[in-house]
């Protein structure tokens, strides 16, 4: 973490979780979002996304085009051939979703995101069946796979929530956080999107009108909360790194522009998704006016913006 | 022309239990009319025309050779590469010795740098850091700064190149060097950063005359080994169409003295398919495409967990040594899923189960179906078997199963893998044989080529002895007997793919396919089967000797 990937590079956010975890619906409900991001979500198969027919422009082979912009294309066989054909959209997409096998190890398909041609990692999740998890973790077949999926990500979805009591959410939420240390674990129910925090949008810096994150989350409480952090000062990097690795597990993205001292100082963009974390110099011609801000996405209640500005700054 | 040919014999070894032994096979039409003595067969000789030929009387004529399992696409794209791998390989067209360590390695890489024309990449196969040392991007610029160089690992899952190598592909290295599975400096991409290179190298690999060119090379190391079966035991890996038309333009020719049992994937609905019916129904139709030599059936290919060469298997307690794991190549309720609509369609399932685990999987799956709805005769076959228990053979013999082993695992891997993989007591008693044979479980053995050499009675000789490269034992309580052996690349290979009626032994009706020995293998010790030289082959009554190399 910490390498300087270029930003003007394709984010690619990994979708997973074992057989069940509810990638699917996820994925069907980010295709039908108004989040104004030009996806490019690339699934397994076809048959399972069930994708509303008059949100449909055209369907060609391995590619649906949504009239949003959105395109939902098959992986058959190669991840990096689905990527290439993606990558060559005109225009290209804002973002690529890719839904991970059931079986796969999430690193081998972040392992794409970070290192395929046009591509950088956004962030892996992990999406757990808040009924079924522990019992699969246990399972002779998969128990093993289901505990590693959980320790690679970078944010743990628990899904299905409503399907259990409050007690049995608690006590698998217990359990989650303790099998997936370091990541934060956040609960989700269905049709209860949040695409500020799956995707790397960061509204508020890019377009400030647009709605808090939590406005449309119906009658739930907001399932997170977001700052702007200003900083006015040109920043020591390694300050801000130490920050990045120090921030809370509650701290569940941060994107930003920073302005950094020393020879390898200017303009950086900064991201922190879960626990992951990347620096890297804003590409030329980069609209400098939003420097010296941060957005946090947090859990509820904990995002305490005196003490993440002066972590930054001592 | 005669009506009937009348091969005489020293020894014919029918491998049928009514009349085990014969002096002449009588043959018309590619068809056997019948076998015995030239006496007993006076009835037909009297009332047809018939030729005697006598080429094989010093010789000892056996069942054409079947070998349920190979992979003719991989070897297509590596045959035309040059291997350097520690045990030696005895191919058709080159007798290469085994290359043992890294200054034999490292003479080897210069030769054929020598040998080749200014500007051809140079694609070796067989590079393993246990024998060869570890190799990198610096000590194959040391073997050449202009032609590129790809040095492909033993187990497939891992490449080393040079810098002419890197500039000849075009590779992005920023990317490249971002990928946690490419190690820039070191000029190695593996696992899924060998995507990364061979998005670059795949078209070169599989480019239409490089890729028939060894498709042909494979049909000459068919021969060589004495097949006249074959089973691919995956059509479809490079892109199912395309592999079907080359083998169709290489493979279905007047002189190839072989068939192929084609085995499609089934790993449920693709592309439209909405349905496992629908998908069922496209796995039916594929013998409506057959041709004489290339034929489809009911089998499908199935896969439990990863490969043994790549030490991807899936184990039980207590697992890898080191604690690394294998990984699942369909998910276990998928897997269960798709078997159980092959299963209630009648198909006959195979499945590729390299760890403990991986045959833990297909076996709860078979004694779930049979208990769901119970099949006889339903061939279910395990295929690889690399680790099991013997508990686990007793349960398959209670189900009914077949299995189809890779005994070479033993010869070449097990050391290894008591070392580095799963200690002795496990890795002793890879490919089990004398348990399969003692429960009464029908078993193949197969050589999965290229993985190991595809040699009939070297596979045989393996499982009688389960001697190791190094000239140890390793688990003698599971040799197969002699007479198990040979059955595993006779009549019990052609059970395991559905034929035994067609082929895999001697006796009126069944093709003419012979494996012409210049010794009887009942004769010779066990210790000596593969070193029995093979004259050649007969297919459907018409004879290819094998050229002397």
């Amino acid at each position: 973490m910490g390498t300087d990937t270029p930003q003007d590079l394709v984010p690619v956010t990994v979708i997973a979780g074992y057989l069940g975890a509810g990638k699917t619906t996820l994925i069907n409900e980010l295709l039908a979002h108004d989040h104004g991001r030009r996806l490019a979500v690339l699934v397994n198969d076809f048959g399972a996304v069930n994708i509303d027919a008059t949100l449909i422009a055209d369907h060609n082979g391995q590619t649906i085009s949504l009239k949003n912009g959105c395109v939902c294309c098959s992986i058959a066989d190669e991840l990096g051939d689905a990527l290439d054909r993606v990558l060559a959209l005109e225009p290209a997409p804002d973002q690529i979703v890719i839904e991970a096998s059931g079986v796969a190890d999430p690193a081998n398909v972040a392992a794409y995101g970070q290192g395929w041609p046009g591509c950088r990692l956004d962030a892996v999740v992990v999406l757990a069946d808040t009924e079924t998890v522990q019992a699969k973790s246990r399972d002779q077949f998969v128990g093993e796979l289901v505990v590693r999926q959980l320790r690679r990500a970078d944010i743990v979805m628990a899904t299905k929530c409503d399907l259990v009591t409050e007690a049995g959410l608690a006590a698998v939420m217990d359990w989650l956080a303790a099998t997936a240390p370091g990541a934060p674990v956040l609960t989700r129910r269905a049709g209860q999107l949040e695409p500020e925090l799956l995707l790397e949008t960061a509204q508020s810096i890019y377009r400030p009108s647009r709605q808090q994150p939590h406005a449309d989350n119906g009658p739930d409480e907001p399932a997170f909360d977001s700052a702007v952090i200003e900083v006015d000062n040109t920043l020591d990097r390694d300050r801000v790194e130490a920050a990045l690795q120090d921030w809370p597990d509650s701290v569940l993205r941060v994107k930003g522009i920073l302005r950094f001292n020393g020879a390898a100082g200017g303009l950086h963009i900064v991201q922190r998704v879960g626990r992951r974390w990347n620096i890297a110099p804003a590409p030329n011609g980069f609209d400098p006016s939003h420097t010296g801000k941060l957005v946090v996405i947090g859990l509820p209640g904990t995002l305490h913006r005196r003490y993440l500005a002066s972590s930054l700054l001592n | 022309m005669a009506d009937m040919t009348v091969f005489v014999a020293r020894t014919v070894r029918t491998m049928e239990p009514s009349l085990p032994v014969a002096e002449a096979v009588a043959v018309r039409d590619g068809r056997i009319v019948e076998v015995g003595t030239l006496d007993t067969m006076r009835p037909w000789l009297e009332s047809h025309s018939h030729e005697i030929d006598d080429t094989f009387k010093d010789h000892c004529i056996m069942p054409g050779f079947i070998d349920p399992h190979l992979h003719p696409s991989m070897a297509a794209i590596l045959l035309p590469m040059h291997f350097t791998t520690a045990v030696g390989w005895d191919l058709p067209w080159e007798d290469i010795g085994p290359v043992h360590d890294s200054e034999q390695f490292r003479a080897r890489m210069v030769s054929l740098d020598t040998g080749l024309a200014p500007g051809e990449p140079l694609f070796t196969f067989g590079h393993h850091p246990i024998w060869h040392g570890p190799i990198d991007r610096s000590a194959l610029n040391q073997i050449s700064t202009t032609r590129p160089i790809v040095a492909w690992h033993r187990g497939y899952h891992s490449i080393t190149v040079n810098d002419a190598c890197l500039r000849w592909m075009d590779l992005d290295t920023a990317a490249a060097g971002r990928h946690p599975q490419v190690d820039l400096d070191a000029g190695k991409f593996f696992e899924t950063g060998l995507s990364v290179a061979l998005r670059h190298l795949r078209g070169y690999l599989l480019e239409t005359e490089r890729f028939r060119a060894g498709l042909d090379r494979m049909r000459q190391v068919i021969h060589h080994g004495g097949h006249t079966t074959i089973g691919d035991a995956a059509l479809g890996f490079y892109g199912f169409e395309q592999e079907w038309d080359h083998l169709q333009a290489v493979m279905e020719q007047p002189d190839t003295p072989f068939r192929i049992q084609l085995m499609p994937f089934a790993m449920g609905p693709e592309g439209d398919e909405r349905t496992d019916d629908e998908f069922v129904e496209r796995v039916l139709s594929y013998p409506s495409r057959n041709t004489h030599r290339l034929r489809f059936s009911d089998h499908v290919k199935m896969f439990a967990d990863g490969g043994f060469f790549a030490e991807l298997l899936m184990l039980k307690p207590p697992g890898h040594l080191d604690g690394r794991h294998g990984e699942w190549m369909t998910p276990p309720e998928r897997f269960e899923a798709v078997a159980r609509a092959l299963w209630n369609a009648g198909l006959k399932i195979h499945v590729h189960c390299s760890g403990d685990l991986g045959v833990e999987l297909a076996l709860s799956t078979l004694e779930k179906l049979q208990w769901e709805r119970p099949r006889f005769d339903h061939r279910f076959t395990f295929e690889h078997f690399g680790i099991s228990s013997t508990q686990q053979v007793d349960r398959m013999a209670a189900v009914g199963a077949v299995a189809s082993v890779n005994a070479y695992y033993v010869y070449e891997l097990s050391e290894a893998f008591a070392a580095r993989v799963v200690g002795y007591e496990r890795a002793s008693q890879i490919s089990r044989l004398g348990s399969l044979e003692r429960a009464g479980v029908r078993f193949a053995v197969h050589s999965d080529f290229p993985m190991a050499p595809a040699k009939p009675l070297n596979n045989a000789w393996v499982a009688a002895n389960r001697l190791t490269e190094s000239g140890a034992v390793m688990g003698t309580t599971e040799r197969a007997s002699l007479d198990a052996a040979i059955k595993a690349i006779t009549t019990n290979a052609a059970y395991v793919l559905g034929l035994e009626d067609e082929i895999g032994s001697l006796r009126w009706g069944k093709r003419a396919d012979f494996t012409v020995l210049e010794a009887d293998p009942y004769e010779v010790a066990a210790e000596a089967l593969r070193d029995i030289p093979i004259w050649g082959t007969v297919f459907e009554g018409q004879k290819f000797p094998i050229a002397s190399t």
